[in-house]
């Protein structure tokens, strides 16, 4: 069984802290950050209970010298306005200057009957350090009033909204519905943001005005069990350290879905933003997919790809760091990884009948993915049993095959869910996405 | 504004300079890409190529792009001022030239009264401590187009040479110098201010007989012209280099003078045009023969084998305008591989270097067939076209130098070059005669 791991975060620019108790676990793994912003991950076993901040130290250079030194650079080249340089101002310069006008910023978080972590989350959002915020609390379908009552009761600065069509991409459409921000950043009600999330987020969106989404580094909030450890082996949600800028030249004919159809490397729903008037152009969330459909997912995904797909460009900014607590429990693990390919499938699926130029792609790619992930994983695990649970890559094998019929059943749910709510203002919110289709 | 493909140009050229805050690069949405050349302190860092997406290019997206593609050389700089001595310049290049060495600058033009305009400005604009004669040769004096461009630079000199053909102009021109060095440039080049000081500075060294510099494109609107910078253009990378003797030795294949540079960028000690190992440039290679060119690399050749040192300066660039049109491209190209295969030819009758044996029989085909297999599997975007294109040229270059050779027969030998010292005695003798 994988060791748990004690995480850390910890400041280069600031002192490098012991943790308050590293007692009981085999390795420790930090989140290095220099004035604020990650740079990369150090894992460091620890020995007698304990770790030395020495080899802490050492470690953090040797493993990510090549990111802070990056780093550096950037925030030089950003502030840099004089001829006199020196090495005391390169390691000095002031990490971006913070007199930007700065948009309103809707923060959207969609729920379901989990108020623990709910609380938590909210938590986390009222310290963010940006000036303008338009909290929202989408609660989808709860079965019980706890969510409405603890965002009223300690939450008074959030807006809570209740969006009765179950679905997660119902509650993301009604988010949009609701903004009052120019920008929208989603998150999930697992999640832990990061202070500077927001900031770094609108950032690339104010400078760069061709960009119409981004998405960020999702970290681990703990990995205190098996499930979460294995969580992070089978790729978690991270997508590493340096930025990164998606484009396609759609208009001359390069296929989206060839190039960057395995959406999932720009990142997840539980970190991701959009300028809300992209909605405009190119639709909204697909209500067919997601959590609370069966097709458990491919929402985001499929967000991703539509946004290259119709000529915008899209962002990875890793300074936009969320943490997010991955399932504890190894059955839900296994069922979050079926979930992940039934989702993936779906969201093929679902590319593949909206956009006929990409179908071949689309087909390629799902059965590309479908011998390289999974049944060539599966093969290996035979060859190296100890290298990844079988019954999990199994789970996914299932889920991919399973999720190839669920999109188009998913859409008559869809569509009988949008009928039956159909009385006053709610059939206002059927999607500029629907009435294209 | 969204443009289709089809109207896109090619490739923006730009410059930054890093001492100055980064902006966005505007204009550039009608290109494909920008290629931007950044400075640091006088000192050429490299190159970045930004894709536009048919946008302007964000500060943000141009700052990564320069940390993803120059950072370690930033880094390099930044430390090398750090650490750099007292009295010394921050990249390291030597200090500035004593005031009393003067300098000649040799242009040799064909009827492009436009590009010579454009160079001379370029050239009484430049900021020197020393003389500089500016000296322009007419290789068609027949025209009477360049007499005219002359004219509106009194600074400038035009001496005329009928028999045609880069070296017998060049030549011309250098016997006609005064100068202690001699810059030759080409009349579709043009220079920031700072070159000639630049390219100058490592004869400090009194071993270093000849200076190559920088070239950069002008412009990338065309095909023709992106196509010639993948071709290899005439820049020879952001790295300075040193070639001697030593490195002259060590091939066994043909000494690659290739890499050192071209004449649309060198300085040239004036004393090895009158060295007995050296002398001028070869008449029979060159633009305007048969041959087309390489009278530059033969000249690096004898000057090398000769004991002396050459010297790449890539911070002394100069911006030089490609051929916009893809014929002119093509028989550009197709020159090139023909003087390429006569440089080689000469050096084994006149030197006899068999090593040029091994490049023409071996290792050029052996190029030619890993290049076209590079293609083939779409690892190149080089058109196979200009491939076989230069492969022709190949085939062409020994009877291109047969016929080069027995013009310059026909035409006979250019002058001498006289040091400029001992000229004005002979002139003095002659008048006391």
């Amino acid at each position: 069984m994988p060791a748990s791991m004690k995480l850390i975060d910890t400041d280069l620019s600031r002192q490098i802290l012991a943790p308050e108790d590293p007692q009981g676990y085999e390795f420790l793994q930090a989140l290095v950050r220099l004035h604020g912003v990650p740079v990369g991950y150090v894992k460091l076993p620890v020995k007698d209970g304990n770790f030395s901040p020495t080899d802490l130290r050492k470690a953090i250079f040797e493993q990510n010298g090549s990111a802070i030194r990056n780093h550096l650079l950037r925030d030089w080249l950003a502030t840099s306005t004089s001829d006199k340089f020196d090495v005391e101002d390169f390691i000095s310069s002031p990490h971006e200057s913070d007199d930007k006008q700065w948009p309103l910023v809707t923060v959207a978080v969609c729920t379901r009957d989990r108020t623990a972590d709910l609380a938590r989350c909210l938590d986390a959002i009222s310290h963010l350090d940006y000036p303008l915020l338009d909290i929202l609390v989408i609660d989808n379908a709860p079965s019980a009033r706890d969510t409405e009552q603890l965002v009223r009761e300690s939450f008074p600065q959030a807006r809570y909204v209740l969006e009765a069509r179950p679905g997660l991409n119902w509650a993301r459409n009604r988010a949009i519905e609701e903004a009052r921000g120019e920008i929208i950043a989603y998150t999930d009600d697992d999640v832990v943001v990061d202070s500077e999330w927001i900031k770094a987020i609108a950032r690339v969106l104010v400078e760069n005005a061709e960009v119409m989404a981004v998405t960020g580094l999702v970290a681990p909030y703990e990995l205190e069990t098996e499930a979460q450890v294995l969580f992070e082996r089978y790729g978690g949600f991270g997508r590493g350290f340096e930025r990164k800028w998606f484009w396609v030249d759609t208009a001359s004919g390069e296929s989206v879905a060839r190039l960057h159809g395995g959406a999932g490397k720009f990142g997840t729903g539980a970190n991701m933003a959009y300028r809300r008037s992209v909605f405009d152009l190119i639709g909204r969330f697909d209500v067919a997919l997601d959590v609370g459909t069966v097709t458990n997912g491919g929402g985001d995904l499929e967000m991703f790809f539509r946004v290259l797909k119709e000529g915008h460009a899209l962002v990875y900014e890793p300074a936009a760091l969320v943490f997010h607590r991955h399932r504890r429990d190894y059955d839900q693990l296994r069922a979050q990884i079926t979930n992940n390919g039934i989702g993936f499938y779906s969201y093929l699926v679902r590319s593949a009948i909206n956009y006929p130029d990409e179908r071949m792609a689309f087909v390629r790619l799902g059965l590309w993915w479908l011998w390289w992930w999974n049944i060539r994983r599966l093969l290996i695990s035979f060859a190296r049993p100890s290298a990844f649970p079988r019954d999990l890559i199994l789970a996914e094998l299932r889920g991919s095959l399973i999720g190839l019929t669920r999109y188009q059943k998913s859409r008559r749910m869809a569509s009988r869910i949008a009928q039956s709510f159909a009385h006053g203002e709610t059939s206002a919110l059927a999607s500029k996405e629907e009435r294209k289709s | 504004m969204k443009q289709a493909r089809a109207d896109l140009k090619q490739i923006a050229v730009r410059m930054i300079d890093l001492s100055e805050p980064i902006g966005q690069l505007d204009d550039v949405s009608n290109y494909r890409s920008a290629r931007v050349f950044v400075m640091w302190k006088d000192h050429l860092l490299g190159r970045v190529d930004v894709p536009t997406h048919r946008q302007t290019v964000s500060a943000m997206r141009l700052r990564d792009a320069i940390v993803d593609a120059l950072g370690p050389r930033l880094i390099n700089a930044i430390l090398r001022e750090r650490y750099a001595l007292e009295g010394e310049s921050a990249d390291g290049e030597a200090a500035q030239l004593p005031a009393s060495v003067s300098v000649s600058v040799v242009v040799a033009t064909r009827d492009r009264p436009d590009d010579l305009r454009r160079c001379l400005n370029s050239l009484v604009a430049q900021q020197s401590v020393r003389h500089i004669e500016i000296i322009v040769v007419d290789n068609n004096p027949a025209s009477g187009l360049t007499p005219i461009v002359v004219a509106e630079f009194p600074r400038v000199m035009l001496v005329a040479e009928k028999r045609k053909g880069l070296s017998y102009a060049r030549n011309r021109g250098i016997a006609a110098s005064t100068g202690d060095i001699i810059i030759a440039t080409d009349d579709d080049v043009t220079a920031p201010a700072d070159w000639i000081e630049k390219l100058i500075a490592p004869f400090n060294d009194p071993n270093v007989a000849i200076v190559t510099g920088n070239v950069l494109p002008l412009e990338l609107e065309t095909r023709a012209q992106c196509l010639f910078e993948m071709y290899g253009g005439l820049g020879r990378g952001f790295e300075r280099r040193v070639f001697s003797r030593d490195w002259f030795d060590q091939f066994r294949t043909a000494v690659a003078t290739w890499e050192i540079g071209a004449t649309a960028n060198a300085a040239f000690r004036a004393a090895i045009f009158h060295h007995p190992e050296i002398g001028l440039f070869d008449e029979s290679l060159g633009a305007g023969t048969h041959t087309g060119c390489s009278e530059d690399t033969y000249l690096f050749y004898r000057t090398l084998k000769a004991g002396f040192t050459i010297v790449y300066e890539p911070s002394a660039y100069v911006w030089h305008k490609h051929r916009r049109e893809m014929k002119s491209l093509r028989r550009q190209l197709y020159n090139y591989s023909k003087g390429h295969v006569a440089y080689h030819l000469l050096t084994l009758l006149s030197e006899h270097d068999r090593r040029a044996l091994v490049r023409l029989c071996l290792r050029l085909p052996q190029e030619h067939l890993r290049r076209i297999f590079t293609r083939l599997r779409g690892r190149s975007d080089y058109p196979l076209s200009l491939l076989l294109l230069e492969m022709a040229g190949n085939l062409a270059g020994p009877l291109a130098l047969w016929r080069a050779r027995r013009q310059v027969k026909r035409e006979g030998p250019s002058e001498p070059y006289v040091p400029a010292s001992e000229r004005a005695i002979a002139v003095q003798g002659h008048c006391s005669d």
